[in-house]
């Protein structure tokens, strides 16, 4: 700790000083308020969100939506790699559809998934689960595929079979690469959610910058921004925390 | 009774072994030498089962959960600390999770692992994963002992140490081992019977070995016994034989 704390002062004093700027040019007449307002007006925004009690339903719409695809996507793409991995045949079969989905920009499917699973809760989610499974499943799809076959033996020449092999070797192996890309997985839940609520919905942080471009808001849009920001970092920070307390045998 | 008959194998087109036989006695220690390249961890991976045959069979008095075996690679769980390691060995044999524990840390403190029961793999040097590795494979009680060159990686003092260990834990259980090894020093003070293995491909058995060295023995001290320097000369001499006279 002690060796990153005067890291962490110095990017949080070069943070402050771009804030500064940012405000001394607005205050001085440099920046048009329409296009970019001074960070005084957005923090201003963002406190009327709070306590005018506006966000909440937004905030839970939203975080409803992108934890519910991360939870959902998690399993299917984990459960789906393990099976495609250990069973050829679903291999053969799964893998050609999932590069073909991962070869397209999978928000292209909101539209989609709006006349599927209407303007609710449930096109969002599904936005979200259908960009976390497809990197779930490469990720344990190519990591189970790559198991230490020494770990394998090991376990076999003991006189394991395959129940122990998957829990004493795939599962503690898809754990440590499932945790290693959970904040890659956070971000794309995130996208998923507010890409979803931007393209057709009634709340949500999507619909906020949605209405909030609609009306040339823009210290509301950079607000929100800051918002998303703000919450995936905090996300990030809990991921953290879980990969260091589950992978303490990594060091 | 460990015996192996007239075993054939081959990779693919390439074959490996041919008419192999070769027999390990119950409670002797008997190595398995030859040039590098030649098929002794074939061999030994066949006798395992994880290799199959052409042809020929390995037959023994033992069930598959009283042999226990010892690669190269320690292979341990690196998500498991050295207790669950070695838990692992005995919960696979169906002993549950707190004996598998209490007789783990036994054997790690016979094995000189005392205070490090709750280390990860990661936090352990090499000697002590291969004593971990040990400690798994002897808490098994196993009847038989299969190693393919298990302290090859180890420097000469924590070798000797572990070497002495295991000796030491053969020689009082009545333990029989059948060892893959390149070392004809270290082949010489452990074994009771030694087999050599012919150049591949089609590698047979080019000879056969009886050491009559006295038991219980000292792997470091048994070397500065009259008899070691002469067998070992006559194993060297077959040996370099096999490998074109290229060994020296």
């Amino acid at each position: 700790m002690n060796k990153r704390l005067p890291v962490l002062l110095r990017q949080a004093a070069g943070l402050a000083a771009i804030v500064a700027f940012w405000q001394w040019a607005a205050a001085a007449g440099h920046l048009n308020p329409l296009y970019m307002p001074a960070p005084s007006s957005v923090a201003a925004v963002l406190i009327e969100l709070f306590v005018g009690g506006t966000i909440w339903p937004h905030l839970i719409a939203t975080f409803s939506a992108a934890l519910g695809g991360l939870v959902i996507g998690l399993g299917v793409g984990s459960a789906l790699g393990v099976a495609a991995a250990l069973t050829p045949y679903l291999g053969e079969l799964l893998e050609p559809v999932m590069i073909g989905l991962n070869a397209v920009p999978r928000v292209v499917l909101a539209p989609l998934f709006v006349i599927w699973f209407g303007i609710g809760l449930g096109s969002k989610v599904a936005l979200a689960v259908i960009l976390v499974s497809v990197l779930v499943f490469f990720t344990v799809f190519t990591g189970i595929r790559g198991v230490d076959r020494r770990l394998v033996e090991r376990v076999t020449t003991l006189g394991g079979g395959w129940r122990d092999l998957l829990r004493e070797v795939y599962l503690p192996s898809v754990t440590a690469w499932v945790l290693g890309n959970l904040k890659v997985a956070v971000g794309f839940a995130f996208t998923g959610a507010v890409v979803g609520e931007f393209v057709a919905s009634t709340k949500g942080l999507g619909y906020l910058l949605s209405f909030a471009q609609s009306n040339y808001n823009s210290a509301l849009m950079i607000a929100l921004i800051v918002l998303i920001m703000g919450f995936v970092l905090l996300i990030f920070a809990l991921t953290g925390w879980l990969e260091r307390r589950l992978l303490r045998w990594r060091g | 009774m460990l015996r192996v008959k007239e075993l054939a194998l081959s990779y693919g087109t390439t074959p490996v072994l041919e008419g192999v036989s070769l027999e390990v006695p119950t409670g002797k220690f008997v190595s398995l030498v030859g040039p590098s390249g030649s098929g002794k961890s074939s061999l030994l991976r066949a006798v395992i089962g994880l290799e199959k045959p052409l042809a020929g069979n390995v037959t023994g008095d033992f069930d598959a959960g009283e042999i226990g075996i010892l690669f190269q690679d320690d292979a341990l769980l690196p998500w498991r600390d050295a207790e669950q390691n070695v838990a692992l060995g005995l919960r696979l044999k169906g002993v549950d999770q707190g004996s598998a524990l209490a007789t783990a840390r036994q054997w790690l403190t016979r094995l000189g692992l005392y205070g490090l029961s709750e280390r990860w793999p990661r936090q352990l040097s090499g000697g002590q994963r291969k004593r971990v590795a040990l400690a798994q494979v002897l808490a098994r009680e196993p009847k038989l002992l299969l190693m393919d060159e298990p302290f090859a990686s180890l420097d000469a003092i924590v070798r000797a140490r572990v070497t002495g260990d295991l000796v030491r834990l053969v020689e009082q259980r009545g333990i029989s081992v059948l060892l893959v090894t390149h070392d004809l020093e270290e082949a010489l003070a452990l074994s009771d019977t030694i087999y050599l293995l012919s150049h591949g491909p089609r590698a047979q058995i080019a000879g056969r070995y009886d050491v009559t060295l006295p038991r219980p023995r000292d792997p470091m001290t048994v070397r500065t016994h009259p008899d070691f320097a002469p067998l070992l000369a006559r194993l060297w001499a077959d040996l370099s034989r096999e490998v074109g006279g290229r060994a020296a």
